[in-house]
């Protein structure tokens, strides 16, 4: 009887455990399901002026191109080496012929194939990626501002100015490449939008103009990297300049010259360079703010875009030997008696040299072939003089390496971290600099008929050539040294100024280009210079013509056409972009 | 009742820091484990004869005094004799035969004709949450034959299902230790689709399962379809397997002990088709330039028409072979190893020949040590095993090692019974390719295509590679082993649960179980400098990771079984569950280290350059709350009916989406049973089934409902002031989806089984069709909407079709002679409906060097490769004339089809080229027992499916001029005068290092990856009882594994795992299939085993 009641007394007491758990669980069911992210940033965290501004620095971060953080490929390296360069006479894809093959699909312009795919497809994520922060700015910005706690006017207009300088540089970018593309505003909140039909320009130059309004004149809080009113109109200049409206250029150009701050570095060392104190000099409108020993452990803040580039083996302790200078591009230095290049006073000779032009040459050459470009026996920075052991394999890319994204071992800008380090620099790259500036200007000035003014510009470039020269040195002092130091003996140097007056337009014309082109060589410009100037046909199948019996490989390029205006827009996007079956965007002619 | 509540509480406190509770548990289990009960009654002498059905005695029947150790087997006549309590019982057991129990009464002569175990409709079977008969499951439910699985060496069980049960796939590479892709009836998701295992109760999923020791396993079930795998509702779309541990039975204490040592070699190996002798290897360096018009390198072989291995291939100056060093200024006294100032001082000698392969593959040895004891008394059960398993990997510094206590108890307190079943284990393990994370990088890959004129050593004894010119900027692959030997993964687990069941009332029975699953995991990784290499660094680094995972299951359940007027009988399951689970994880990494001694590799500021030093930590957590209900019901063993649902809500999901409903219903009609069928004696069952069910999937990343920010240093981090420092910068991580709701998965199954000739043959048949809506999936979107997660959407739609079956016999030839073969086979087709409603296609997670080989595309398969068709070789220019505008053509250089017809062969020209799915999949099982021998095979055969041969990027194309196929010298084309003189025989294009052309992705890298593998084979002997006192049973077994593998494929094995493969937190492993990125072998196994009994 006893043990009946306790049997009974415990079936009870399961009996309610199990009535009480299922009681706790319904009851709490809700909260028990909630379960919120973890180590994320919401909206919310966001929605005020320092979300605002982190937002912005997070844009300006997507002018390095790319890095492991930000993902993509050497494709989308914010110099357009590849496309920029690669694809035009300055230079060879470089390195062994089976390491990053696809690029070759670049160099032979068969810009069809999955190899050029998946480059042009790194350089497409890139550009959008940096639209897309430049718009998520402008919103974030838009939702603060109608809240009760907006940020002063002063501030949001330049936050806002800032947003639309890079949302326009982006876009710059983008059809520069592709010509035919979609425009993605603050506005738009469908990710696929056609390109057909769009005037991309017109939309730039609106968002430019709109941010010369609301910029100021000088970077905010001081920080060099901010861009200001007068970079928008440095870059408007560019944008209409490339476009073709060079008459537009002349009037935006002239008065960033006029009453801008910028000004040529006095010294062509100071350009490219690691050292810090040489850096945001005034000669730069736009640059990459490279950076290294930050804290991130992989370097990627660093030149990354770049780190192929470097000489294959040497002190450097570096790889790959990517990009390297073309003898064609050597060739452009070589200068007459008078220390002006021979393309423009020979325009039929300059180019028959096949031969290596190592410290050897006796060829006059203009100095600044030795800040573009590393040849055999002359000082490559402060590394000691470049070797043939530097070289990764002649046979595929020749004996030149590409010199103005290295750093100095003086400037103590190479990373401590990161895949090979040394390869990792603080080297900014510029993005846009005021010779660039003042050559586009100059051709403006061409066409406009005021060749004087278009000579003044060439001649004011030319006089800082022959400022600095490479010299044997290893510190900023004597890395550079002024053209007629006795220690230079590789080399005879010789930069002279053009006579005046210029009469002949068509001649006028070449200087310019030409001046541009030893300036900038290497730069990432060329190709894009050569399809603006509508001679890329000619040029690049007569340097193809040519240079195939310097490297037997440019055998296999494919002939210049006109479909090689435009870039082929990734196939993988066109797919993605689809909407119910159909493509919103639409390849371009003849890809 | 207030107190109670208190209990309550305690309870769910007891849960989170669990651990303790665990361990304290774990302790007095084992102690009270060894406290048993018997009584004892007045001894007799008993003996008698044990026959067969058909008359015929049966020698070595196992006899077993219950609840003692006494016990004896059948001599070779049937007869036994032995003395045992006058009212006590007896335990007959033989196996293949239903094991019966016979009260002695005071008898002393008991003679037992024991039944063969044939018909197992009786058998019963764990299912969902309970336990049915086999006879009365009408889903699709498999069991896995043990025995046949034991035959497989492996840390995991999971790779021992391989073709063992129909419908199920398994994908492992050959690393010790690595992960399985186990797939039941084809692949639901785009995402997610691991099955859901419930082991002894408690569920997980884990590609690994490295924790169980599977010599634990006693049984496991596979729940094919819905409608037996929808009671586990939210996570029961890829099935279920559910396995059951060995538990204690009555009797004495039974020690058994089982010892395995093999040995283990590589199925294939690359030195059998890849260059071993580098004059060879010239005569490719020296076509591919001269067809191309090129001069041929001279640095490493000098002249190419008598080419010459040099003394060094380091220092060299890129123009010249160095046979000396004076040239350089140095002697091999000036050699100094590491410096990046002084590379040229590292001297490496040419190499005649290395052979990579055997530098970096060879034998591994393996041990398995396994002892148990079970027994129980009347009040209680239990069954404790130690295992120490150490698996060496074929790979050079390649190892798994793992020991697992495992306690399984119950005691029964009247009506009330408590128990557990738990299992601690620790693993470590250094080197392979586990996680099936394949690429270049690593011994695999490209590194182990180093060409053979580099040497394994340089002269200082350090590590060489080629890093002269044209000798490729591959990494030598023993050094990767070599470092990672220290890098060891270190990890504890403790995975179990407690429950108590107690019987309410004769019918009725309540549950509660507690399932516990507790990791904690650690690892060291060490970056070595790689001086000698082409591109070569000069910093080590050290990187660490701790992490934690805890989850716990808490699931009651209340059953209720009735019989009404004797035909209706009733089985009743009500329960609920709640699920919580929570990761932490930190890791961090040190550069520029100052010393690589193992015991100094801690992150610490004096130990590396402290700039260096980064940290990060990271979580998740997530809960699942469910409620489920089961009826099952037959009328007269003849009409079965099921039905079940579950409601679930997961944290992971949209707040107003949180909850889905899973109905399903089965039903089954064994017209064997009816009357008309009362006659036929050549079938012994008949049953045909029917089943319809929904199951759903939430296995995506926490907090994928909302919007999260973020950014990192290297990402949105950036120097606004110029200098080095940087200021902080966000941007947006992933975009998120409020209304995200379950993937569902709707699936339809008929099934047949049937078994005649007196049960002798048996034959199931199962067809389905499953369909999954609402798929979980955040396809790619367009680059102009950033780089964010996309958000996980609930669009896409995905079908299986497919059938499987398995067709068996059992039964004696003769007295002696024991034979038993089942074959099993299955076929799905894969097919995608509906992507995100706007796209057709979309590319895969895995791009090589070539491209991405890969797209989902509506109508096809997931997983399809892609890419250009090849259509031969272009014989003379006249082809090339006819041919539409290809790039790059040429004769002897491939042809492709021009497939959209626009007369240019361009991208818009890929199309489907392969499919990473077989059309059948078969498995052989073969035993046969002869008097005291026994032999079994296994053979395992895939049909259909294709392979991606990413590998042809190097060792055809010679991709960073790679070692190549030994073939290429005699099967590619070979023009002379613009004709090519072989275009029958030639597979391969032109040796042209100038062809960046005919590389294109195509289907050139696609082949038929089909093979049939002779699996295991296995000879064993038992000794009869007694050879060795005290010995109930001595069996001594030597065992082969993958002897032999009948295939067509060229690369080195077929058998590949799925590629490891992420996106957006998701697995994605499944677009990753059949690319072979150089993935570890197989292994061909030779194994020793002993297993014994002891009273």
């Amino acid at each position: 009887m006893n043990t009946m009641k306790k049997l009974s007394k415990f079936k009870l007491l399961i009996g309610s455990a199990f009535l009480i758990i299922a009681g706790t669980i319904v009851g709490c069911g809700e909260d028990f399901l909630n379960a919120p992210p973890q180590g994320s940033l919401d909206e919310v965290t966001l929605a005020n002026e320092s979300g605002v501004e982190a937002t912005l620095i997070g844009t300006y971060r997507v002018l390095g191109g790319w890095s492991t953080g930000i993902g993509g490929g050497w494709g989308a390296a914010s110099s357009n080496w590849t496309f920029g360069s690669v694809a035009s006479d300055d230079a060879y894809k470089g390195s062994e012929n089976t390491d990053q093959p696809d690029i070759e699909d670049i160099e032979y312009y068969t810009w069809g194939l999955s190899g050029a795919e998946a480059y042009l497809n790194d350089k497409w994520r890139s550009v959008w990626e940096g639209v897309v922060r430049s718009n998520s700015t402008i919103r974030l910005l838009n939702s603060v501002q109608e809240s009760d706690a907006p940020i002063g006017d002063a501030v949001a207009n330049s936050i806002r100015g800032e947003a639309l300088f890079l949302r326009a540089h982006f876009h710059f970018e983008a059809w520069k490449m592709w010509g035919n593309i979609p425009y993605f505003t603050e506005e738009d909140t469908e990710t696929r939008k056609s390109n057909v039909g769009v005037d991309a320009v017109s939309l730039i130059l609106a968002d430019l103009n709109q941010a010369i309004s609301l910029l100021p004149n000088t970077p905010r809080n001081g920080q060099v990297g901010r861009v200001t009113a007068w970079t928008a109109k440095a870059y408007k200049g560019r944008v209409e300049a490339y476009s073709g409206d060079l008459a537009s250029a002349l009037t935006t150009l002239r008065d960033v010259r006029q009453n801008g701050p910028y000004a040529l570095e006095e010294d062509f060392h100071r350009v490219w360079t690691g050292f810090e104190d040489f850096q945001n000099g005034p000669e730069t409108i736009l640059v990459y703010q490279a950076s290294v020993n930050d804290g991130n452990p992989g370097g990627d803040n660093a030149n990354w875009g770049e780190r192929l580039n470097f000489p294959h083996g040497g002190p450097l302790g570096t790889c790959c030997g990517f990009h390297q200078p073309s003898q064609n591009l050597a060739n452009a230095f070589i200068v007459d008696g008078d220390g002006l290049p021979l393309a423009v006073s020979s325009p039929g000779t300059w180019n028959n040299n096949d031969d290596y032009i190592g410290s050897d040459s006796s060829l006059p050459l203009d100095p600044r072939i030795d800040w573009t470009i590393g040849r055999h026996g002359v000082p490559y920075l402060d590394w000691g003089p470049h070797a043939a052991s530097w070289v990764r394999d002649p046979n595929f890319g020749g004996e030149y390496n590409s010199k103005k994204n290295v750093h100095e071992i003086a400037s103590g800008s190479q990373s401590n971290v990161g895949w090979v380090p040394s390869q990792l620099n603080g080297v900014n790259f510029h993005l846009y600099r005021y010779a660039d500036m003042l050559l586009l200007l100059a051709e403006a000035e061409v066409e406009h008929g005021s060749l004087e003014n278009a000579r003044a510009i060439v001649n004011e470039i030319r006089a800082r050539a022959a400022v600095g020269v490479q010299g044997p040195g290893d510190d900023a002092s004597t890395i550079s040294v002024p053209i007629d130091d006795p220690s230079i003996t590789w080399a005879d140097y010789q930069v002279g100024q053009y006579p005046g007056p210029w009469t002949n337009q068509a001649t006028a014309r070449q200087a310019v280009r030409w001046e541009r082109r030893v300036e900038l060589g290497m730069e990432g410009h060329r190709f894009f210079d050569l399809r603006r100037w509508g001679t890329y046909q000619d040029v690049l199948n007569a340097y193809i013509q040519v240079e195939r019996t310097r490297l037997a490989k440019l055998g296999n390029a494919a002939p210049l056409e006109g479909r090689h205006q435009w870039y082929a827009i990734p196939e993988i996007q066109i797919e993605l972009s689809r909407v119910d079956g159909e493509e919103t965007l639409v390849q371009n002619p003849g890809w | 009742m207030k107190d109670k509540k208190l209990r309550i509480h305690h309870i769910i406190d007891a849960l989170r820091p669990g651990f303790y509770t665990i361990v304290k548990a774990f302790l007095s289990m084992i102690l009270v484990v060894f406290i048993q009960s018997t009584a004892f009654g007045q001894q007799i002498d008993v003996s008698g004869t044990v026959t067969g059905e058909d008359g015929n005695s049966i020698p070595g029947v196992s006899i077993l005094v219950q609840g003692t150790s006494t016990g004896t087997t059948t001599n070779i006549d049937g007869e036994y004799s032995l003395t045992a309590p006058s009212d006590g019982t007896l335990i007959f057991s033989y196996i293949g035969y239903i094991r019966q129990e016979v009260a002695i009464n005071g008898r002393n002569t008991i003679d037992i004709v024991l039944q063969e175990s044939i018909a197992l409709l009786d058998e019963l079977i764990v299912t969902g949450y309970s336990t049915q008969r086999r006879a009365d499951i009408t889903g699709a439910v498999a069991s896995i034959d043990i025995e046949s699985a034991s035959r497989v060496t492996s840390a995991s069980v999971l790779q021992r299902l391989d073709g063992r049960v129909s419908g199920v796939t398994v994908d492992a590479g050959g690393s010790p230790g690595s992960r399985s892709t186990v797939r039941i009836r084809g692949i639901s998701s785009f995402g997610n689709n691991e099955p859901l295992y419930i082991v002894d109760g408690t569920p997980v999923q884990d590609s690994f399962m490295n924790f169980l020791s599977p010599n634990d396993i006693e049984s496991i079930q596979v729940l094919k379809d819905a409608s037996s795998a929808s009671i586990y509702g939210s996570r029961a779309n890829n099935g279920v397997i559910i396995i059951e541990t060995k538990k204690g039975t009555e009797g004495a204490p039974q020690v058994e002990v089982n010892i395995r040592t093999g040995m283990a070699t590589p199925v294939n190996s690359y030195d059998s088709f890849l260059f071993t002798d580098a004059l060879e290897y010239h005569q490719i360096l020296k076509a591919v330039h001269e067809n191309a018009g090129l001069a041929v390198p001279t640095n490493t072989y000098g002249n190419p028409n008598s080419p010459a291995i040099p003394n060094y291939i380091w220092p060299n100056d890129g123009r010249n072979p160095t046979n000396s060093l004076a040239p350089f200024g140095l002697t091999e006294d000036d050699y100094v190893w590491g410096q990046a100032s002084q590379q040229q001082n590292q001297i490496m000698p040419g190499s005649a020949g290395t052979n990579w392969w055997d530098a970096v593959f060879g034998t591994g040895y393996t041990q398995d040590y396994n002892v148990a004891v079970s027994g129980g008394g009347a009040n209680n059960r239990y069954n404790v095993s130690f295992n120490y398993f150490d698996q060496e990997g074929t790979a050079a510094y390649n190892r798994f090692q793992r020991g697992t206590i495992r306690v399984n108890t119950d005691f029964s307190l009247g009506n009330l019974t408590i128990g557990e079943n738990i299992a601690l284990t620790l693993e470590e393990s250094y080197g392979g390719l586990g996680g099936d994370y394949l690429g270049e990088g690593n011994i695999m890959g490209k590194n182990i295509l180093q060409q053979p004129i580099v040497p394994i050593y340089d002269i200082g004894g350090n590590f060489a590679s080629g890093k002269a010119p044209g000798l490729g900027n591959m990494s030598n692959p023993l050094k990767i082993a070599y470092n990672n030997r220290d890098d060891k993964g270190k990890y504890t687990r403790v995975f179990g649960n407690t429950f108590v069941r107690y019987n309410v009332m004769e019918k009725v029975v309540v549950q509660s179980r507690l399932g516990f699953n507790l990791s904690f995991g650690n690892g060291t990784n060490f970056n070595a400098r790689f001086p000698e290499d082409s591109e070569p660094s000069f910093s080590e680094s050290i990187s660490e990771f701790q992490n934690n995972s805890r989850e716990w299951t808490w699931s009651n359940t209340a059953t209720y079984m009735d019989t009404f007027g004797e035909r209706h009988n009733v089985n009743v399951l009500v329960g609920q569950e709640a699920i919580e689970s929570q990761y932490r994880g930190i890791n961090g990494s040190l550069g520029q280290l100052v010393t690589t001694d193992i015991n100094a590799r801690y992150i610490q500021d004096a130990i590396g350059n402290p700039d260096t030093k980064n940290v990060s930590s990271g979580g998740s957590i997530g809960s699942l709350l469910s409620f489920f209900g089961k009826v099952d019901y037959n009328y007269d063993q003849r009409y079965n009916l099921s039905a079940t649902v579950r409601r679930d809500g997961s944290s992971r999901l949209g707040p107003n989406n949180r909850w889905g409903t899973f109905p399903a219903l089965s039903a089954g009609w064994r017209i064997s049973n009816e009357s008309f069928m009362q006659d036929n004696d050549f079938f012994s069952n008949i049953m045909i089934r029917a089943g319809y069910g929904v199951t759903g999937n939430q296995s995506i990343p926490g907090g994928r409902a909302f919007d999260l920010f973020g950014g990192g240093t290297g990402d949105t981090f950036y120097a606004i002031g110029g200098g080095n420092g940087i200021v902080t910068g966000y941007r947006q991580d992933a975009l998120g989806n409020p209304d995200l709701k379950w993937e569902e998965n709707t699936s339809v199954n008929a099934g047949l089984d049937l078994e005649f000739f007196e049960g002798r043959f048996n034959f199931v048949l199962d067809v389905y069709e499953r369909t999954t809506d609402n798929l979980l999936f955040a396809p790619g979107l367009p680059a102009t909407a950033g780089r964010a997660n996309a958000p996980i959407v609930n669009i896409g739609k995905m079908q299986n079709t497919g059938f499987d079956f398995t067709i068996g016999y059992r039964g004696n030839i003769s007295r002696d002679l024991n034979l038993s073969i089942s074959f099993n086979g299955s076929h799905y087709k894969n097919e995608i409906l509906r992507i995100d409603g706007e796209q057709d296609s979309f590319q895969g997670p895995i791009s090589s060097r070539f491209g991405n080989a890969v797209i989902n595309e509506v109508g096809k398969p997931i997983g399809s490769f892609r890419g250009l068709k090849t259509d031969g070789i272009f014989a003379n220019q006249a082809e090339v004339d006819a041919h539409v505008t290809q790039a790059g053509a040429k004769p002897g250089r491939f042809r492709f089809v021009d497939v959209n017809g626009d007369g240019e062969i361009t991208l818009e020209d890929r199309t489907i080229i392969g499919d990473p799915h077989p059309d059948f999949i078969g498995g052989l099982d073969l035993e046969l027992q002869y008097k005291n021998w026994d032999f079994n095979a296994n053979i395992f055969g895939t049909f259909g499916n294709d392979i991606f041969d990413v590998q042809k990027e190097f060792y055809v194309f010679r991709n960073f001029n790679t070692n190549v196929r030994t073939d290429l010298l005699t099967k590619s084309a070979i023009v002379e005068n613009g004709q090519v003189t072989n275009i029958g025989s030639a597979i391969y294009p032109r040796l042209d290092i100038s062809d960046t052309f005919s590389n294109e992705q195509s289907s050139f890298f696609v082949e038929d990856g089909s093979y049939v593998r002779l699996r295991s084979l296995q000879v064993g002997y038992s000794f009869p009882p007694d050879v060795v006192p005290g010995m109930r049973n001595l069996r001594l077994f030597v065992q082969a594994e993958n002897l032999f593998t009948i295939t067509g494929y060229s690369g080195l094995d077929p058998a590949l795992p799925a590629l490891g493969a992420s996106s957006g937190g998701i697995d994605v492993r499944d677009q990753a299939r059949g690319m072979d990125r150089g993935s570890y072998p197989s292994n061909k196994t030779l194994t020793f085993g002993v297993s014994a009994v002891f009273n």
